[in-house]
């Protein structure tokens, strides 16, 4: 029956009304038919029969499609092989997941059709993203995206949209750049098509392609330096907005993008400039998100600098342009989506219970909400890196291949991982631990409805699964549509990492046991750290957004803005006071000077002959 | 040839018989009819012209001459041609407006007024007719005196004064004038433009030269006097202010560009080729036009800024003339026609505007728009056809004038030129804006728009001004077709 609809589907322009415009058409539907149970099973039938798709596609041969659009070179060309449609299914597996948790969170809300309809905008640009071959097309789907992210994030905020203009800046300079690094990328190649290009070296003018769009892809999973929007979002914008675009969705595209540049489109090599920069930029992104976790006392915004942390992890894995390095990124990626959407479920489910996600406000929510406290234990301990857990082995991987990079990156990788191990100890404790917290009004306080808990289920069974049994996403589906050969599955081959690793976790279960005694709380297990001489200062600057990227654009906009304003004040002047005054003046003057005397108007007149004579003597 | 031989006749004959009659009866009969038979002469003016048109358009022939033998011992030549035809037509629009205007701003005097009328006429029809330069200086001393009575004989103190400074600034353009006439006969024996044509330049040394140019400097200046060309122009804003309204529609509207602009076509056509001439009037042109916006920019009174338009708009003629060249003369010809239209409407406007509400001065006015369309859309009309806007008329001649002064590699000139349209639309946009636009003062709440013959002139003029515009290149392909041009 795969077999079936994937050749249904690769025949004429099925592809395009199946996965681009049938999304679009069930995302109108929901929003204007504002039913509960209509809404759950058409999101759920819908969001099924995407995934159905997504299988067949992935099960098929695979085929390229070409669609004569217009004679600009911009011709929709759907290039759906192994590796974008492994992805399409990624995203249709979570896509079912997020929608099923998104209806029933927003249950009787304001705005849910609104937010379903941006939703399925989203799927649909998304399939787009990843089945086009056009560089072109591509940027079409990538700024689609844009406008949902935008728009998703004004529902709640119409009157006050500072963080959807702080994520469309952020995101739009990042897409910015993509954009000129599509234009650099297909001047150098001579086609705006991935499969003819053959791998650019990075080197010249496409060295500057390369980083371009590099930075844009990366700057769409979350990765410095366009991350600032996403902990203001935390507390801005709906938990399943957080549950679906920058856990997943933008997780996806943005790394299925990295690692095509870094395979397809360019020829990253191992130790060259280009791919220490990534890794550079991939580890300071682990590190100093992580730091600003670290500090962090509201889950959504803890969580959130968590989700900026691990695509670091990602980069970091790319950047290597190792196999090892790239598997384990993506392999990263397809874990952190798990673990990630999980934890933000339970902060979503928290936060519908209990009405808020602040740390001081609640605790002891363990004995209350069973469920949701087993799924956030497991999906914690799998962010942790804790074996046998999913994020235990595409760490590994990580570690060996920045290793093999340079120790730095690898230490770099190492102190990220032992400070997200604090965090979530902190966190863990903080929120299920210790003294029920809330008002005893609030004592009714119970475990989440099916809806919201059976997705949260389904990712930790997933975080163990994937741990456990690594052979089934390792070498059953990321190596054959990375057409790597290597085994990668079982046991990490190096003991000596693993017991460094495993070392490094223990001393964070160290450090949380002496900053809980010493603080007094489980909720303070960090503030040794926060508070230690020299960290405090600078912990006081990034809280101050001195370092927000987004606070130096808009001060360079600011200064722009100011020097325009200035030029165009100089313009207005010169012709509202400077040419006006001078005629106006020129006016009174010779009105002054004509003032009815009949001998001055005959002086004139004769020093007019006079005028005439010097002139013709001049001439002659 | 008959045909224009009884036009001519009748060009001349109509108007002194108007005359004639009015002097005849008497004064209470004459003060009841004089106006209306004053409508005669115009309108056979304009039948003579058309039919002359015809006549020429048939015999494809540019310049007839006509000679009068008066009792065998006085002979008269007189020559009718195309652009002579082109300011015979104007003469006679102009006069005919400003009789309708005269039909409501000149209650008493009547006779007088259309008597001098006549005289005006014929004489301004007598500068374009003559063959030779003295027969030009009679006509225009008795243009001159006709208009100076015009202004004056309202009895107002301005009217005194103006017309005391226009006489003194005429009597000076004509010792001029005369003087150079003189030079120039002593140089070449005659004043007949054929013998001139034929004799002016040929041969002459350079110390025989220093006459001519002596005349030239001498008749420039009288000219640019009577044209009211800066450093010149101080006698006109003062006349056309104070004289009746009706009286600076004639002046404005053709007196000036007969009298001065007509004789600069003249010696410019003989002379215009020896050097200085040609740069003299470039200046002359450029700071008229500059000077007179700059001006117009900062008067309030509503004729005054009309006056000071006129100063700003015989630059661009003398701009045109300045070229020497066939285009420039045809720009020139073209901006006459056309100043006459716009020009002769805006007087007639200030008319009615002053007729309704009293005064001129336009910080009084606002919003007589809505109470006063017809003379709003004409004046509109008028000033978008002074700026040069497309498609009205001004843009037509004023683009052949550029044109002419580009090919002619005067490019500074012709950037100037093109420019100071915008001082053209500021004024006459400020004239608008506080005149008609805006909002209507409460103490202008009763006013009306203006009824009767001024009226009927402000749609005959506008009717002729849009219809010129919209015609202008089709009339151009025309005259070309036949050979005329």
């Amino acid at each position: 029956m795969l077999a079936a609809i994937s050749s249904f589907l690769g025949s004429g322009a099925n592809i395009i009304y199946f996965m681009i415009v049938l999304p679009l058409a069930v995302g109108a539907v929901l929003w204007l038919v504002n039913n509960y149970y209509f809404r759950l099973i058409l999101a759920l039938l819908s969001a099924a029969v995407n995934l159905l798709f997504a299988v067949s596609l992935y099960r098929s041969e695979g085929f390229y499609l070409l669609f004569p659009f217009s004679s600009g070179g911009l011709d929709i060309a759907f290039n759906v092989y192994r590796f974008s449609s492994l992805f399409l299914t990624f995203i249709a597996a979570c896509f079912l997941l997020v929608i099923l948790y998104s209806v029933v969170y927003l249950k009787g809300k304001k705005h849910a059709g609104l937010f379903m309809l941006y939703m399925y905008i989203s799927l649909a640009m998304m399939n787009g993203a990843f089945m086009a071959d056009n560089l072109g097309v591509l940027l079409f789907f990538w700024e689609g995206l844009l406008c949902t992210l935008f728009g998703i994030l004004l529902i709640n905020n119409l009157h006050n949209p500072r963080t959807a203009v702080k994520a469309l800046t952020l995101s739009g300079t990042a897409d910015l750049l993509m954009m000129l690094g599509i234009i650099i990328t297909a001047y150098q190649a001579g086609t705006l098509y991935i499969s003819q290009m053959e791998k650019l070296p990075v080197s010249g003018l496409a060295a500057a392609g390369f980083a371009c769009m590099m930075l844009g892809a990366i700057g769409k999973a979350g990765s410095m330096p366009f991350h600032s929007w996403i902990p203001n979002a935390a507390e801005d914008a709906p938990t399943p907005f957080m549950v679906a675009f920058p856990a997943a969705l933008e997780k996806f595209l943005g790394i299925y993008l990295a690692a095509r540049i870094a395979m397809d489109i360019y020829d990253l090599q191992p130790g060259s400039g280009a791919s220490i920069a990534v890794m550079t930029i991939g580890t300071l992104t682990i590190v100093l998100a992580v730091a600003m976790a670290l500090i962090q006392k509201d889950m959504k915004r803890l969580l959130s600098y968590h989700a900026i942390s691990q695509v670091g992890y990602m980069v970091l894995g790319i950047g290597t342009a190792l196999p090892i390095g790239i598997m384990g990124g993506i392999f990263h990626m397809l874990n952190h989506v798990i673990y990630k959407s999980c934890l933000f479920m339970t902060a979503g489910s928290v936060e519908l219970q209990t009405g808020t996600t602040d740390l001081k406000k609640i605790g002891g929510l363990g004995r209350k909400m069973p469920i949701t406290m087993i799924c956030f234990i497991i999906s914690a301990l799998a962010i942790s890196g804790v074996p046998p857990l999913n994020g235990f082995f595409s760490k590994e991987l990580v570690f060996d291949a920045a290793l093999e990079s340079n120790l730095v990156f690898y230490l770099g990788a190492l102190l990220g991982a032992f400070m997200t191990a604090i965090s979530f100890l902190k966190l863990g404790r903080a929120a299920f631990g210790g003294e029920f917290k809330l008002p005893s009004d609030r004592g009714d306080v119970r475990e989440s409805s099916a809806g919201m808990y059976l997705p949260m289920a389904v990712l930790a069974i997933l975080c163990v699964l994937f741990g456990v049994a690594n052979t089934l996403p390792l070498d059953g589906l990321l190596g054959p549509a990375l057409g790597d050969t290597h085994r990668y599955s079982g046991w990490p081959h190096s003991v000596v990492l693993v017991l460094i690793s495993v070392a490094v976790l223990l001393l964070a279960l160290g450090d949380h046991l002496y900053g809980s005694k010493k603080s007094g709380g489980a909720l303070y297990a960090a503030d040794h750290i926060h508070y230690a001489p020299g960290l405090h200062g600078i912990y006081n600057l990034a809280e101050r957004q001195v370092f927000d990227p987004y606070m130096w654009i808009m001060q360079l906009a600011n200064a722009i803005s100011a020097v325009c304003n200035w030029i165009e004040r100089g313009i207005i002047w010169l012709y509202d006071d400077a040419v006006t005054g001078l005629v106006k003046g020129a006016g009174t003057l010779l009105q002054r000077f004509n003032d009815g005397s009949l001998s001055r108007y005959l002086l004139v007149a004769v020093t007019g002959v006079a005028g005439i004579i010097v002139i013709i003597l001049a001439i002659n | 040839m008959q045909v224009i031989e009884s036009s001519t006749v009748l060009i001349f004959a109509v108007p002194l018989v108007i005359f004639l009659i009015n002097s005849l009866f008497s004064k209470r009969l004459a003060e009841k009819f004089s106006m209306g038979l004053a409508y005669v002469a115009p309108i056979t003016q304009i039948v003579a012209t058309a039919a002359c048109f015809v006549q020429i358009a048939h015999l494809k022939q540019h310049d007839i001459i006509i000679s009068w033998d008066l009792a065998g011992a006085v002979s008269m030549r007189f020559a009718v041609h195309t652009y002579s035809l082109v300011f015979l037509f104007c003469i006679a629009l102009v006069s005919l407006a400003s009789i309708m205007v005269a039909n409501r701003t000149v209650p008493q005097k009547r006779t007088g007024f259309a008597s001098l009328l006549m005289m005006l006429i014929l004489g301004m029809n007598g500068i374009v007719m003559v063959t030779d330069l003295f027969s030009l200086y009679v006509f225009l001393e008795i243009v001159g005196i006709s208009s100076f009575v015009l202004i004056a004989m309202f009895k107002s103190e301005t009217g005194l004064e103006g017309a005391f400074k226009y006489l003194v600034m005429s009597v000076l353009a004509s010792i001029m004038i005369l003087t150079g006439l003189a030079f120039i006969f002593m140089q070449t024996g005659s004043l007949q433009y054929d013998h001139l044509e034929a004799s002016a330049l040929a041969g002459q040394s350079p110390t025989q030269l220093v006459l001519i140019y002596a005349a030239m400097i001498l008749m420039i200046a009288g000219f640019a006097i009577k044209t009211g060309a800066v450093p010149f122009h101080s006698w006109l804003p003062d006349a056309h202010q104070s004289a009746n309204t009706a009286v600076s529609v004639l002046l404005s509207g053709i007196v000036i560009k007969v009298a001065g602009i007509y004789g600069l076509i003249v010696i410019t056509g003989f002379f215009g080729k020896l050097p200085g001439i040609k740069l003299t009037l470039f200046i002359m042109g450029t700071i008229s036009i500059i000077i007179g916006a700059l001006f117009a920019l900062r008067q309030s009174h509503f004729k005054r800024i009309v006056a000071y338009s006129s100063v700003s708009q015989m630059g661009y003629i003398l701009l045109g003339l300045s070229t020497v060249s066939m285009l420039g003369l045809l720009g020139a010809v073209a901006h006459v026609f056309n100043h006459a239209t716009f020009k002769s409407t805006l007087f007639t406007n200030a008319a009615a505007v002053h007729e309704q509400t009293g005064t001129y001065d336009i910080n009084e006015l606002g919003g007589l728009e809505k109470k006063m369309g017809v003379t709003s859309f004409s004046s509109l009309a008028a000033f978008m056809s002074t700026a040069g806007i497309p498609p009205f008329a001004g843009f037509w001649s004023k683009l052949l004038i550029i044109m002419a002064l580009w090919s002619s590699g005067a490019r500074v000139f012709a950037a100037i030129a093109l420019f100071a349209s915008i001082f053209t639309a500021a004024y006459f946009l400020r004239l608008q804006r506080k005149v008609f636009f805006g909002k209507l003062r409460d103490q202008l709440a009763g006013i009306t728009e203006i009824g009767g013959s001024v009226k009927l002139a402000q749609i005959m003029l506008t009717v002729v001004t849009i219809a010129a515009g919209l015609l202008f290149p089709f009339a151009l392909l025309y005259f070309r077709g036949i050979g005329l041009l």
